[in-house]
């Protein structure tokens, strides 16, 4: 037998390359955009669908391409994504509209109210424990902001639906992440960890959250003053204070949502000129948005689908029910045409980043009841993280608030 | 086609139709809202009417017919409250100006009734791009001849009219150097301009049966003149200004408009003439261009002056009709402005200058709208 390296072309003076685990991750990034650009050029379906598909084939449920232990790897890029969109989405939220029409706030809680209980009773006539099925109806209350978030964007939407969708988002992301961590502190003071602590949790959670979104807006002010948050130096400046933001809640032990989300609605109370950055924050908020989204569609497992796949369709069924009811509900008092409440309830339905990272602490916390939650979520996640983008896309489409793309 | 009889109204009777921009409050460009807002908005038993526009981020409110300046800023004002509540609970802004600065003419959405469908059918992108937002002033006339009289008579004073409303610099997102860039879209489209020089309503009718025997017209609304007759209400209606940035600066041209119909039909000062429309374009351009420091080319004695002056001459010509009218505190005002070189394109300029963009430029305008300036 020859020797290897009489043969090959690699001079042996070099050392023999290693496998850089990175290049797998970029290839995998390149994948997904494409992805999701066939998809929209090709189906006019949107990009953030296509970027989960592509996740969900590079997961380990169909090719294997990442495993959990590379999914945790990148995490840090992922709560960075979110982060960025959240306090964009908080931006949004003007809460002196709450004062103008009361009737949205009452549109808030009553489609969060009745997903809330519609998805609790639905898991629990299949035979679910109160303790997940409560975590489990906390988490499918919300809406995925980040989904809005780029459909509205990719769209240019603009109208009562989308600022509606935009505020009710906000809103229920906020109740979801508050009750989830009540809940389970809860179910473990129930378990004997102790009833003070399941209650001092979730005003941690709020509290501490509030302090580090009061740091970033009362940050962001002063920054504003020296940089045009339009300008490249700005969005650096911004994607600083949001990475400094997520370094002080992991130091916390906050979760990295409540607080860039607050911070956002923070600024825009204070200051309510046009906030004129770049949607999502240019192009490496986009490179960023990409990994978030490949990464939720990742984060499925074979082992998830069997009697998990029925309740995820079982919470999927109330939960859909529970938000076009409250929405329809209140739209005449709070003044949108029952087609657009319609079209209001639908576009709510995407589920995405936030019900997997809740998922995740349930995990972290109890492993046991973690079993039981994040199987069912993961599902939930497939079914309206996939389908959910289209389902907003065409509802906003339908009422005629997309200035780009086609004419309904 | 046949033009109908000319309604009596009574002589100096006042009515203002101001089409409005509709926003949104994250990056204050236009937004379709019309709907949204028309389903909210109750007038109740109030007099006036709130109506949708070509493109769904237009809505035009209209007064119903005033005797005088008083009874018209309260309905100007019910209205704007009545509208502005309802934007409020809609988290959308209402602003003046006679165009939005930034908007992409091509997001504009056509509204959904059969006038403006068989409108958008036929101009094509004229349609969308006639986003862009006027005021109309009817007055009454108590006959059909005094209408073609005033006509002919107010047309000297389309420059003036224009220069104290000129609020569209921008467009498109760029400063044009206009000070009215609105009054160029209009001139697009095919029927706009001035009216014919006729002066008895037999005459008029007789122009009119021509034009529809062309095929060309099929009612009095296919014209876009500058001034034009409205036989339905007994009026003229004067279209050339932009919707002010302040309702109290619509008022205060209305009433100007009004003293300057009650000097005209009272003294019959002028004999129209066919020539005095030699240097109407001229003037008109003028004052589109430059305001108040446009060129003023007299139809009679060819004398040139600053707009600004031929202004302040007029405001002393009509001074005692103010006067009767009560209006003349209204008008003094009006005359200062025009001294200081106020109107809604010189604050448009500056307040960009001082913002460095201009969605805080919509912004400044919404809370101008919206709340009201002090007389």
């Amino acid at each position: 037998m020859e020797s290897p390296s009489s043969l090959s072309l690699w001079p042996a003076f070099l050392p023999l390359p290693a496998f850089d685990p990175f290049l797998g991750f970029a290839l995998a990034l390149v994948f997904t955009a494409l992805v999701g650009e066939v998809l929209a050029r090709r189906a006019t379906l949107p990009r953030v669908s296509g970027y989960a598909l592509a996740g969900l084939v590079l997961g380990p449920l169909v090719t294997g391409w990442f495993s959990a232990v590379e999914l945790e790897r990148y995490r840090g890029l992922v709560d960075l994504a979110l982060a960025l969109l959240l306090f964009e989405l908080g931006v949004r939220l003007d809460l002196r509209w709450f004062r103008a029409n009361p009737w949205l706030l009452a549109a808030s809680a009553a489609e969060a109210a009745l997903a809330f209980l519609l998805s609790l009773g639905a898991l629990l006539a299949f035979g679910m424990d109160w303790s997940p099925a409560l975590l489990l109806a906390a988490i499918a209350l919300g809406t995925s902001p980040a989904v809005v978030m780029r459909v509205t964007a990719e769209l240019r939407a603009e109208g009562q639906v989308t600022s509606r969708l935009l505020a009710l988002c906000a809103l229920n992301v906020a109740y979801s992440v508050i009750l989830f961590t009540l809940l389970l502190h809860l179910a473990r003071g129930v378990a004997g960890a102790g009833w003070l602590q399941a209650l001092w949790q979730p005003f941690y959670l709020v509290a501490g959250s509030l302090l580090v979104a009061v740091l970033v807006a009362g940050a962001f002010a002063l920054l504003r003053r020296l940089f045009n948050p339009a300008s490249e130096q700005g969005v650096v400046v911004i994607f600083g204070l949001l990475l400094g933001a997520l370094a002080i809640l992991s130091m916390l032990k906050l979760p990295p949502i409540l607080a860039p989300l607050l911070a956002g609605v923070l600024v825009k109370l204070r200051d309510p000129r046009p906030q004129l950055w770049a949607q999502h924050f240019g192009s490496l908020g986009g490179v960023l948005v990409v990994a978030l989204f490949m990464f939720s569609g990742a984060a499925l497992y074979i082992g998830h689908f069997g009697t998990a796949l029925l309740l995820a369709l079982a919470v999927a069924v109330a939960r859909s029910l529970g938000k076009l009811g409250g929405v329809l509900v209140c739209g005449r008092a709070s003044g949108l045409s029952t087609a657009k409440s319609v079209a209001l309830g639908l576009a709510l339905l995407p589920l995405s980043g936030v019900a997997l990272l809740l998922a995740y602490e349930a995990q972290l916390a109890d492993p046991a009841l973690g079993a039981q939650v994040l199987p069912v979520v993961a599902c939930l996640v497939a079914v309206f993280g996939v389908l959910g983008p289209v389902v907003s896309q065409r509802a906003l489409i339908h009422v005629q608030e997309n200035r780009k793309g086609e004419e309904a | 086609m046949s033009l109908q009889a000319f309604s009596a109204s009574r002589a100096l009777s006042i009515g203002v139709e101001l089409e409005l921009q509709l926003v949104n409050t994250h990056d204050y460009d236009l937004v379709g809202a019309a709907e949204d807002l028309l389903r909210l908005v109750a007038l109740g038993d109030k007099p006036g009417e709130i109506k949708p526009e070509m493109t769904d981020s237009m809505i035009e409110v209209s007064t119903g017919v005033c005797d005088n300046y008083g009874m018209l800023l309260e309905q100007l004002v019910d209205l704007r409250d009545t509208v502005a509540d309802a934007a409020r609970r809609l988290n959308i802004g209402i602003c003046g100006g006679g165009t939005h600065p930034f908007q992409d003419w091509g997001e504009r959405r056509i509204v959904d009734r059969p006038r403006f469908h068989h409108l958008s059918d036929l101009y094509g992108y004229l349609a969308k791009q006639f986003t862009v937002f006027g005021q109309h002033v009817h007055v009454g006339c108590p006959g059909a001849d005094v209408a073609l009289y005033l006509i002919h008579g107010l047309s000297r004073y389309i420059p003036h009219l224009i220069a104290l409303s000129a609020a569209s610099p921008f467009v498109q997102g760029h400063d044009t150097g206009f000070q009215s860039a609105r009054l160029n879209s209009v001139f697009a489209f095919p029927l706009s301009g001035r009216a014919p020089f006729v002066e008895t309503w037999t005459d008029f009718g007789a122009y009119f049966e021509k034009m529809t025997g062309t095929g060309v017209v099929a009612s009095m609304k296919d014209f876009y003149w500058d001034i034009r007759p409205k036989p339905e209400f007994g009026t003229v209606e004067v279209r050339v200004m932009d919707t002010p940035l302040s309702l109290e600066r619509a008022a205060a041209i209305t009433a100007y408009i009004q003293a300057l119909a009650r000097y005209l039909v009272v003294e019959r000062p002028i004999q129209p003439a066919e020539d005095d429309y030699l240097v109407y374009t001229f003037n008109r351009f003028q004052a589109c261009r430059f305001g108040y420091a446009g060129t003023y080319v007299d139809p009679e004695t060819h004398w040139h002056c600053p707009i600004a002056d031929e202004i302040d001459a007029s405001l002393t010509r009509i001074e005692q009709h103010a006067i009767e009218l009560g209006v003349d505190h209204v008008l003094g005002r009006l005359r200062q402005a025009v001294r200081e070189g106020r109107n809604g394109a010189a604050w448009l300029r500056e307040r960009h200058a001082a913002e460095g963009n201009l969605p805080e430029v919509v912004m400044a305008q919404c809370t101008r709208w919206m709340e009201g300036e002090v007389v």
